[in-house]
């Protein structure tokens, strides 16, 4: 229903965007939240850099939607956080880029260092105090996490806590940016955010002794447990799919353009080359 | 087609036809509120009808119960509705609760101040900055507290020792009781303020100048006088801000805290730094869940008990109101 009215609304957006001019491609897509911020500046720099005529229009409306507006062709194409599931037959997944989930505490935190295991307990509330994971902090831990509306929280909920809730006392926040304030502000939190989050006032920990930076998350095998594929669905094997969509795909995945623009907006190319 | 100047104005805009078009257009919006009024209980009836009045209860984790309620959906078994939702009620009523009582006692003072004690020139600034407060955006107050309140409560005022004491059940982060009912407050009190200030200013003179010439003081004037003969508009603006404090949303979600705690009063001082989450803000955390329809039921059986409540207090400001009628002026 939801994503019917935002396919009206995107048919709709295209008739004011698409410019009159000949031979000109709107190509219509929809899913990831966490993918968006790369996928739009791709976008933006593909229509400006390399084709004007193609334009895209992409609805952040969660990868498991974007996947079934794929399956029932409301959109061409969807982006992706998790791997393929059965559920999503009769569709094509590629590789676009990396993407890495840091585990963040206060800088006035001594700890560097944090395992899977230790994550897991502390968002499900078996360790509540810094000491039991080594820091000398030695204060009650303030764990901060997303809500269920968010792709950060599905991938954590798989890479950390195999599917358990979180415990209540973790503080579930609406947005990825509150995440990172709360731990920003607060000299006894841990939360975790995209790479595209890392900034002043935060520390990424070592997690099992690999820091979050992007240069483990792209050398495959993934050394950084928690990095994953974000990925392009297309319907089909993907080669019925419009030319200017598959060309874009393979610049995206291969041009080293793009693969600037990838770590600009926050991911970490995985086949570009240099 | 006569070529005069008011043609336009004539005959076609006859008063009658005015008047037909006022009243479609009354219909038309009376229509939309029954609509949206059956909408909301035809899609909570689900929710209601399996929990009954359990639904107002407390048992289990209201967290663990709606994650039942979602991957009932996911698994397409039989849909699950357990919902006790009374956490969530409790959390609305103390932050409401707390926050319209404190702004009714300081509004009332307020307007007093403003309307019979300030000199001239303060009561001018006073008026206008605090209708701008009145209408400032709740998103607004939300980022405040999440910035300046939240950080400061959670590391100065919450001690060590009051956040070992509750670990592992909940955190004391500074999202917390205290800090919801105090923004809410701020964010209700103008808007109380500049109605209870207009009622006092519609006094009727007379009556006021009758009691000063009896020799009364200004202040048990004002008291026993302005401030009586304003409490219609006492209760409207209460009404109001009632209102508005029930269904906020946003700025809840973001300083209340995120848990559905059910804030202990036997737990001490520790009791107002809990966190909880209101009935409204339960919504806005769960939105994408609209389209499995278990969980649907569930978020419009809660808007269904938000939309009920609030017709209950307006019908409440309506009786209190007619009951004083004769304190109107004529």
């Amino acid at each position: 229903m939801r994503s019917k009215t935002l396919a009206i609304a995107a048919i709709s957006l295209l008739g004011l965007a698409a410019p009159a001019s000949a031979g000109a491609v709107t190509l219509i897509g929809s899913g990831s939240v966490a993918a968006q911020p790369v996928l739009q500046a791709l976008f933006a720099t593909y229509t400006k850099k390399v084709n004007k005529k193609v334009h895209f229009v992409y609805t952040a409306n969660g990868g498991n939607a974007g996947v079934k507006d794929v399956q029932n062709g409301t959109s061409q194409f969807a982006g992706q956080a998790r791997t393929p599931l059965p559920s999503d037959a009769g569709t094509t997944y590629i590789k676009m880029f990396l993407d890495g989930l840091c585990l963040d505490v206060n800088p006035k935190n001594p700890l560097s260092n944090i395992t899977i295991q230790q994550t897991h307990d502390i968002y499900r509330g078996l360790v509540t105090n810094w000491s039991q994971v080594g820091s000398s902090l030695g204060t009650t831990i303030d764990p901060v996490g997303r809500d269920t509306n968010g792709g950060t929280y599905n991938f954590f909920l798989q890479a950390v806590l195999n599917n358990e809730p979180p415990a209540s006392n973790v503080n579930a926040l609406t947005a990825d940016g509150l995440v990172v304030n709360a731990v920003k502000q607060d000299p006894n939190a841990i939360g975790y955010a995209g790479l595209a989050w890392q900034k002043k006032g935060l520390k990424p920990l070592k997690v099992n002794g690999v820091p979050c930076a992007p240069g483990k998350i792209s050398v495959e095998p993934l050394k950084y447990p928690l990095s994953r594929y974000l990925f392009l669905v297309l319907p089909g094997d993907g080669s019925t799919s419009p030319k200017a969509l598959l060309k874009f795909v393979d610049w995206a995945r291969r041009s080293p353009l793009a693969g600037s623009v990838i770590s600009k907006a926050g991911g970490v190319p995985a086949f570009n080359k240099k | 087609m006569e070529e005069q100047l008011p043609q336009e104005y004539g005959p076609k805009w006859s008063d009658q036809r005015v008047e037909r078009m006022l009243v479609a257009l009354v219909c038309a919006v009376v229509a939309l509120l029954l609509a949206l009024i059956v909408t909301v209980f035809v899609r909570a009836w689900p929710s209601f009808s399996h929990n009954g009045l359990a639904w107002f209860s407390s048992g289990g984790s209201v967290e663990d119960q709606l994650n039942a309620i979602s991957l009932s959906a996911q698994t397409s078994g039989e849909y699950v509705y357990t919902f006790h939702a009374w956490p969530l009620i409790w959390s609305t009523l103390l932050i409401t609760g707390g926050a319209v009582l404190i702004a009714l006692v300081s509004a009332l003072f307020i307007s007093v101040f403003i309307v019979e004690f300030a000199p001239e020139w303060m009561s001018n600034i006073l008026q206008p900055v605090i209708r701008f407060l009145a209408s400032v955006p709740s998103v607004i107050y939300g980022l405040l507290g999440v910035l300046v309140l939240v950080p400061f409560i959670g590391n100065h005022l919450v001690t060590e020792e009051q956040k070992a004491s509750v670990a592992g059940v909940i955190s004391l982060t500074g999202y917390s009781l205290v800090a919801a009912i105090l923004v809410l407050t701020i964010m209700i009190a103008p808007l109380m303020v500049s109605i209870f200030s207009d009622g006092l200013r519609a006094v009727k003179p007379g009556w006021l100048e009758g009691s000063l010439g009896l020799g009364v003081n200004r202040w048990r004037t004002t008291w026993k006088i302005g401030v009586r003969s304003a409490r219609p508009a006492i209760i409207a603006g209460t009404v109001l801000a009632v209102a508005r404090a029930i269904g906020e949303a946003v700025m809840l979600a973001m300083i209340s805290g995120s848990v559905a705690f059910a804030p202990n009063p036997a737990d001490g001082l520790i009791f107002i730094y809990e966190p909880s989450r209101p009935l409204a803000p339960t919504i806005v955390k769960n939105i994408d869940q609209l389209s499995s329809p278990p969980f649907n039921a569930t978020l419009f059986s809660i808007a269904a008990v938000l939309l009920f409540s609030a017709a209950l207090f307006s019908l409440a400001g309506w009786t209190a109101r007619r009951a004083m009628r004769k304190y109107l002026m004529p």
